[in-house]
């Protein structure tokens, strides 16, 4: 009898408790926010998420795509990319296309962004005029380029011979064409990380650096001591972004390197045109896919780095 | 940030060249574009044109359906701008002002992909599109850009700044969560929805891997892909090559001198690029 009555009281409260919560459910407009955030949410699922696990999957199998039988191969993908001689190339171009690439277009984007504010007047002017390759599109952009790296009648190579130089092969020597691309994507993005930098720089009290000024801290020791340890969650972040920009880059790859049509210039190899070319030339999906994974690795193992420099610091 | 005046002499010097450098080229494209053939080849080469001709133009859009890969651009672009605005502006405003289970969880999920590029992943898409017959066709070319992961993050940035009143007015008034998104939501966050609309704009237009492996015929190239594959048929033929480039940067270029304002200032708020 008592052990009845208490379970009523229970399933009473139980069910009061429930209509509470159905009652705060309601107030929170929880059927409007399942139809508008749902299918958003599908669709994230569906383009981002699934295509990335589904790319780790196919890693693991012998996926062609004309051919019915695609077997589960483990990690052979994986020990066939451990003796391919064109994807060490291409990693070991990449990275040093990225480095390079990287450190020039930061480098030079930091000190023109901090020049820039010295001359706060004619900033905005500066800034428009380097935003402007930064809005080209990569294809157009690599075809002016193209024309002006031309060995015979390139612009770049005649002011070269104005200044004594000899002419290069800019897109046709194997040691070169990496600093033609080099040079084309921090003339392409430099103006980005300008603006980007200008606006960190803006955001650092004028008096600080006054008051370092009058106590006689030269600009170098400004620099050191004041402006870089505040500029450094936003250069991590710009390295982080830009770096991922550079592992990849395809586009202008793709239109300075040489091509089926045996354009005159060298093949040069680099990740993402490997993975283009074993996926879509040859359709090695499982392939293609474990290369894919060694760049998701990457490109998780730098953003992880970052939480963690940054954490660090707080 | 320095007043010597050593330092403000360097800053003069250095951006300029910089800015001469990055504005260059355009000049020299233009000008080998508007050239008649043998001028382009002359040694040592001149910078103006002494015969302006728009022969190049003429034979290009002869040749390619220029036109037609510019138009097929704008449709993808266009499509895949009005879609992020409409999903970025709804989810980043159901994350920005209700409270539900899970959203901390959905937040994540849909953060987490923020920084992994297309590339890596795009062969499991590829595969959808394909299984689907759907390759060479718009909804293809647009599908992986009718979402963006920093858009929802961004527009949620935009509308937690709008206070929360005035949506508890309008429901008191009685007005509808969906109104309230159209009329209040999305009026309240138009500069926010300039500056994301020309960065998806450009992103969609400028893509070109995707279009390259969803394309297998010519009249569904995109301006990139048209102007990428010419002049790898026709190398030698810097004239009708540069032609194509012009006409390749011109969308860009009117939309940036139109929207410049909107496109900095996205960037000073958020890191946006255009």
């Amino acid at each position: 009898m008592a052990n009845m009555a208490s379970d009523a009281t229970a399933s009473a409260a139980w069910r009061a408790r429930l209509s509470a919560y159905l009652a705060r459910l309601r107030r929170q407009h929880i059927v409007w926010v399942i139809c508008a955030l749902g299918p958003i949410f599908l669709l994230f699922v569906l383009i981002r998420v699934y295509p990335i696990i589904e790319t780790i999957r196919l890693s693991f199998y012998r996926y062609h795509i004309t051919q019915r039988n695609r077997p589960f191969i483990g990690l052979a993908n994986y020990e066939r990319l451990l003796e391919d001689e064109a994807f060490h190339t291409a990693l070991w171009n990449t990275i040093q296309f990225a480095t390079l690439a990287l450190v020039l277009t930061l480098l030079l984007a930091f000190i023109v962004a901090l020049l820039l504010r010295s001359i706060e007047r004619a900033a905005p002017v500066y800034e428009l005029l380097l935003y402007i390759p930064v809005v080209t599109p990569w294809v157009p952009a690599s075809v002016i380029w193209k024309w002006i790296f031309d060995p015979i009648y390139g612009v770049l190579n005649y002011v070269l011979s104005l200044i004594g130089l000899p002419k290069l092969a800019w897109l046709q020597d194997p040691n070169i064409i990496i600093y033609a691309i080099v040079l084309v994507s921090v003339w392409k993005l430099m103006g980005y990380f300008v603006v980007v930098y200008g606006v960190g720089l803006r955001n650092i009290p004028d008096e600080i650096l006054e008051a370092a000024e009058l106590d006689g801290a030269t600009p170098w020791q400004r620099l050191r001591y004041i402006i870089l340890p505040l500029m450094r969650p936003l250069i991590l972040f710009t390295v982080i972004i830009c770096t991922i920009i550079y592992f990849n880059i395809f586009a202008p790859v793709y239109v300075l390197t040489a091509s089926a049509q045996g354009a005159p210039a060298y093949d040069l190899k680099v990740v993402i045109t490997e993975i283009y070319q074993n996926a879509f030339v040859f359709y090695r999906m499982g392939y293609a896919g474990a290369q894919s994974v060694i760049m998701l690795l990457f490109v998780m193992s730098l953003v992880g780095l970052q939480y963690f420099l940054l954490r660090e610091r707080n | 940030m320095f007043k010597e005046k050593p330092i403000i002499v360097a800053a003069y010097i250095v951006c300029t060249v910089l800015a001469l450098a990055a504005v260059l080229p355009f000049g020299w494209v233009v000008m080998t574009a508007i050239k008649p053939a043998p001028e382009i080849n002359a040694w040592p080469p001149s910078l103006f044109p002494h015969e302006p001709t728009l022969a190049h133009f003429y034979k290009i859009l002869a040749e390619e359906d220029f036109l037609r890969y510019v138009f097929n651009s704008m449709v993808i672009a266009l499509g895949s701008m009005v879609s992020i605005l409409f999903t970025s502006s709804l989810a980043g405003f159901i994350f920005a002002k209700y409270r539900f289970p899970l959203r901390g969880v959905l937040f994540t999920i849909v953060l987490a992909t923020a920084v992994i590029p297309l590339e890596v992943y795009i062969i499991p898409l590829y595969l959808m599109v394909f299984h689907a017959g759907m390759l060479n066709t718009f909804p293809a070319l647009i599908f992986p850009f009718i979402i963006m992961t920093f858009g929802v993050f961004f527009m949620r940035q935009v509308i937690m700044a709008i206070p929360d009143e005035l949506l508890e007015a309008a429901r008191v008034d009685g007005a509808s969560e969906f109104w309230i998104y159209l009329r209040i939501i999305l009026h309240l966050s138009k500069s926010g929805l300039m500056a994301l609309g020309v960065f998806a704009f450009s992103e969609a237009w400028a893509h070109f891997i995707w279009p390259l492996v969803m394309v297998t015929s010519k009249d569904m190239y995109t301006s990139e892909l048209g102007l990428a594959t010419y002049q790898r048929q026709f190398y030698i033929e810097y004239g009708p090559i540069s032609a194509g480039a012009v006409i390749c940067i011109i969308p860009m270029m009117i939309v940036f001198a139109l929207l410049r304002r909107h496109i900095m200032q996205g960037i000073a708020t958020s890191g946006l690029r255009g």
